[in-house]
C-alpha cells in the first residue's frame, strides 16, 4: 500500500524513489494494460462480430482472422424485416437532440437562479431536485404509463421527450449551478451597474461564461437520454420507438441474428465513443453531480 | 451566511427604486425557477402520490372494469408473496456482489493509476469508454461471449483445460455472469472517481505525516483513507441505488431465469405490471422500492450537504 501513496511528485523529486520506482513502474504498466485491455474487448466483440458473417459468428473455436463484410450492416439497415435500424436510429437522436436542449435551456435558468438569487426554501428545494436523479425509472414506469395513456400519447416522441428532460434536469441544475457560482461575482455587478435587466445579465454576461459546462452537461444529458431503455420499451412502439427497442426485438430472433444486431449495437455505441472524448474533462465531476471534480 | 455571499442584488437596495428592484429580483427568480420546478412536479412528485393511489386499488391493465379499492391488500399480499421475496433477495446478492467487487477494484486501480508514468493518462481516458454505453449493447454483447456453445468466455475457459459452462443457464452462475459484466460496466467509474478524488488530496497532509514519522501502512489507514471517506460513500450510494433499478442486463440476459434465480426486484415489477398485467400489484411494489431509494439518497443529499457547508 505504501506504493500507492508516492505521489507524482515524489517521483519526478526523489533520487531514492526513483530508483525504487522502476519495478513499480513496470507492474504499474502491467496492471493498467491488462485493466484497459479487459475494458475494450468487448468493443472488439460488438463490432468484429457485425462485420462478421454468419458461419464466422457460431464458429467454435472463435475466429480470429476473418474477411469483414458490411452484410449485417445492410441486412439491419435495408432488409432485415419490419422496419428499418434507420428509423429507429432517427427517433433516438430527434428525442435525444430536443430532450437534451429542453433540459439545458430550463437546467440553465434554474441553475442561475440557485447560483445567484435567494428565496425561502431555496436549500431544500436544491436538494430535493438532486434526489430526484435517484429515481427509479422502473419504479415510475407505473404511474407514468397510465399518465401518459390518458393523455392520449402513447407513442409519441413528445411524451418521450418530456420524460427524459425531467430525468436530466437534476443532471444539468447541479452541475451548472456549480459552473455559475465559479464565475466571478464582480463581473454581473458591473451588467448591473451598466443597466442590464437580471434576465439580461443571466443571458448575456452569464451563460457565455460557462460554456465549457454547458457542452459537457449537454452530452452527458445526451447520453442517458440516448441509453435509456425502459420508459422508450413501454411507452412506445412503433412510431416513437428508440435504438434501444429495437435492440430489445433481439429475444424475438430466437437467438439467431448475432449480426444485423450487432451492427445496430455498433450504431448505438459509436455516437457515444465519439462523444466521451469530446468530453473527458468534466465526466467524473458530472457523472458525481459535482461531488467529486 | 449563503445568502449574503451569493445575493449580489442586495447591491441595488439602498437606492430609491429599492422597492422596483426587489420586484423585479422576485420576478427574475420565479421566473427563472419556475419552469424545472414544474417539469420536476408533474414527472417526479405526481407520479409518486399517483404510485401510491394506484396501489390500493385493484388496477387490471387493459381491462374494461374500473379499478376497483383494494386498501392496503397489495402490501398485504406482498408480504406473503414467496417470489417477491426471493426477488428481494437476488437484488440484494446482486447488489453486495457486484458493488462490493467494484469498490474494491476501483480503489486499488486507483492507486495503480495515480501516477504520472507516460501513456498512463491516455489508458485511464480509455477505460472510460464502459460506463456510458447502452446497457442494452452490454447486455447483448456478454449474452454472446457467455453464450455455451460459442461464447468467448467458454473458449478461453477451455484453453484454461476447463470444460464448457452454461454460464447463463445454471443456478447461481447465472446470477455471477450478471455480477460480472456489470463489474465490467461500472469498475472503471468506481475507479475514477477514487482516482480524482486521489489527486485532490493535499500534499502538504502527507508532507506533515512523514515529518511526524508515519510508516507507509500508517499513512494510508490514518491519513489516506480518512481523507477519502466523502468519496466512498458517495460512490457507494451511486453505485448501490444504480444496481437497484437497473435490469438492463437482466432483461437481454436472462429473463429472470433460470428458475428465478436471476429474478432481481425491478425484473419482477416490470413483469407484474405489463406482462401480467396487476398494476396495482406492481405500483404497491414501486412504493416499497421508492421507500429505499428515498432512505439511500437521503444519505447521498447529505453527504453533499455537509459538504457545501464546509466548502
Amino acid at each position: 500500500m505504501t506504493v500507492g501513496l508516492v505521489r507524482s511528485k515524489d517521483l519526478k523529486a526523489g533520487v531514492r524513489r526513483s530508483a525504487a520506482a522502476w519495478p513499480i513502474g513496470t507492474l504499474r504498466y502491467l496492471v493498467a494494460a491488462i485493466f484497459t485491455g479487459f475494458c475494450l474487448f468487448p468493443f472488439y466483440v460488438i463490432v468484429t462480430t457485425a462485420l462478421k458473417t454468419e458461419t464466422a459468428i457460431f464458429a467454435w473455436p472463435p475466429v480470429w482472422n476473418f474477411k469483414p463484410t458490411l452484410q449485417s450492416f445492410y441486412n439491419a439497415l435495408f432488409v432485415f424485416g419490419g422496419r428499418s435500424a434507420i428509423f429507429y436510429l432517427i427517433n433516438s437522436v430527434i428525442i435525444s437532440a430536443v430532450s437534451t436542449f429542453v433540459a439545458v435551456v430550463l437546467g440553465a435558468m434554474a441553475a442561475y437562479g440557485f447560483a445567484r438569487f435567494s428565496f425561502a426554501g431555496k436549500r431544500h428545494l436544491a436538494f430535493w431536485i438532486l434526489s430526484t436523479r435517484f429515481a427509479p425509472p422502473v419504479a415510475f414506469i407505473v404511474p407514468i404509463y397510465l399518465m401518459v395513456q390518458k393523455a392520449g400519447m402513447l407513442d409519441s416522441h413528445i411524451a418521450l421527450i418530456l420524460i427524459y428532460t425531467a430525468m436530466n434536469l437534476s443532471l444539468v441544475i447541479w452541475i451548472l449551478r456549480g459552473f455559475f457560482s465559479e464565475i466571478p461575482i464582480e463581473i454581473e455587478e458591473a451588467a448591473l451597474v451598466d443597466g442590464y435587466s437580471r434576465l439580461q445579465i443571466f443571458w448575456r454576461v452569464a451563460l457565455p461564461l460557462v460554456r465549457p459546462g454547458i457542452v459537457s452537461t449537454a452530452i452527458l444529458s445526451a447520453i442517458f437520454s440516448w441509453n435509456e431503455f425502459l420508459y422508450a420499451m413501454v411507452l412506445t412502439q412503433s412510431k416513437a420507438a428508440t435504438l434501444p427497442v429495437y435492440l430489445a426485438g433481439f429475444s424475438n430472433s430466437m437467438g439467431l441474428a448475432w449480426g444485423e444486431y450487432m451492427a445496430v449495437g455498433t450504431m448505438a455505441v459509436l455516437p457515444i465513443l465519439i462523444f466521451t472524448f469530446a468530453l473527458q474533462k468534466h465526466l467524473v465531476r458530472g457523472l458525481t453531480f459535482g461531488a467529486v471534480k | 451566511m449563503e445568502a449574503s455571499r451569493t445575493d449580489y442584488f442586495s447591491l441595488g437596495e439602498p437606492k430609491p427604486d429599492s422597492m422596483k428592484l426587489a420586484v423585479e429580483r422576485r420576478r427574475a427568480t420565479w421566473l427563472l425557477i419556475a419552469p424545472a420546478f414544474v417539469v420536476l412536479l408533474g414527472l417526479n412528485l405526481f407520479p409518486i402520490v399517483y404510485a401510491l393511489y394506484i396501489s390500493c386499488h385493484y388496477w387490471m391493465l387493459a381491462r374494461p372494469q374500473p379499478p376497483r379499492f383494494a386498501g392496503l391488500s397489495n402490501y398485504q399480499e406482498l408480504f406473503f408473496d414467496a417470489r417477491f421475496r426471493n426477488s428481494v433477495l437476488v437484488s440484494l446478492k446482486f447488489i453486495v456482489l457486484a458493488v462490493g467487487i467494484e469498490m474494491l477494484l476501483g480503489f486499488g486501480l486507483a492507486f495503480v493509476f495515480n501516477t504520472r508514468l507516460r501513456g498512463m493518462a491516455t489508458l485511464r481516458k480509455l477505460t472510460l469508454l464502459p460506463s456510458l454505453v447502452m446497457p442494452l449493447v452490454v447486455g447483448l454483447v456478454w449474452f454472446y461471449m457467455f453464450n455455451e456453445n460459442f461464447g468467448i468466455v467458454n473458449w478461453f475457459w477451455v484453453v484454461l483445460g476447463g470444460t464448457r459452462v452454461p454460464f447463463l443457464t445454471q443456478g447461481a452462475l447465472a446470477l455471477l455472469s450478471i455480477v460480472a459484466t456489470d463489474v465490467w460496466q461500472w469498475t472503471p467509474f468506481v475507479m475514477l472517481v477514487f482516482f480524482a478524488a486521489l489527486q485532490a488530496l493535499p500534499e502538504y497532509v502527507y508532507e506533515a505525516a512523514r515529518i511526524d514519522g508515519l510508516s507507509g501502512s500508517q499513512i494510508f489507514f490514518r491519513v489516506t483513507l480518512p481523507l477519502l471517506r466523502p468519496a466512498i460513500l458517495i460512490v457507494l450510494i451511486i453505485r448501490a441505488v444504480d444496481a437497484l433499478r437497473s435490469l438492463e442486463l437482466v432483461f437481454m440476459m436472462t429473463k429472470g431465469g433460470p428458475a428465478g434465480d436471476t429474478e432481481v426486484l425491478p425484473w419482477y415489477l416490470y413483469t407484474t405490471g405489463f406482462m401480467s398485467p396487476d398494476l396495482g400489484y406492481a405500483a404497491a411494489m414501486a412504493v416499497l422500492m421508492l421507500a429505499l431509494v428515498t432512505i439511500l439518497s437521503q444519505l447521498f443529499v447529505r453527504q453533499l450537504e455537509s459538504r457545501e457547508v464546509t466548502r
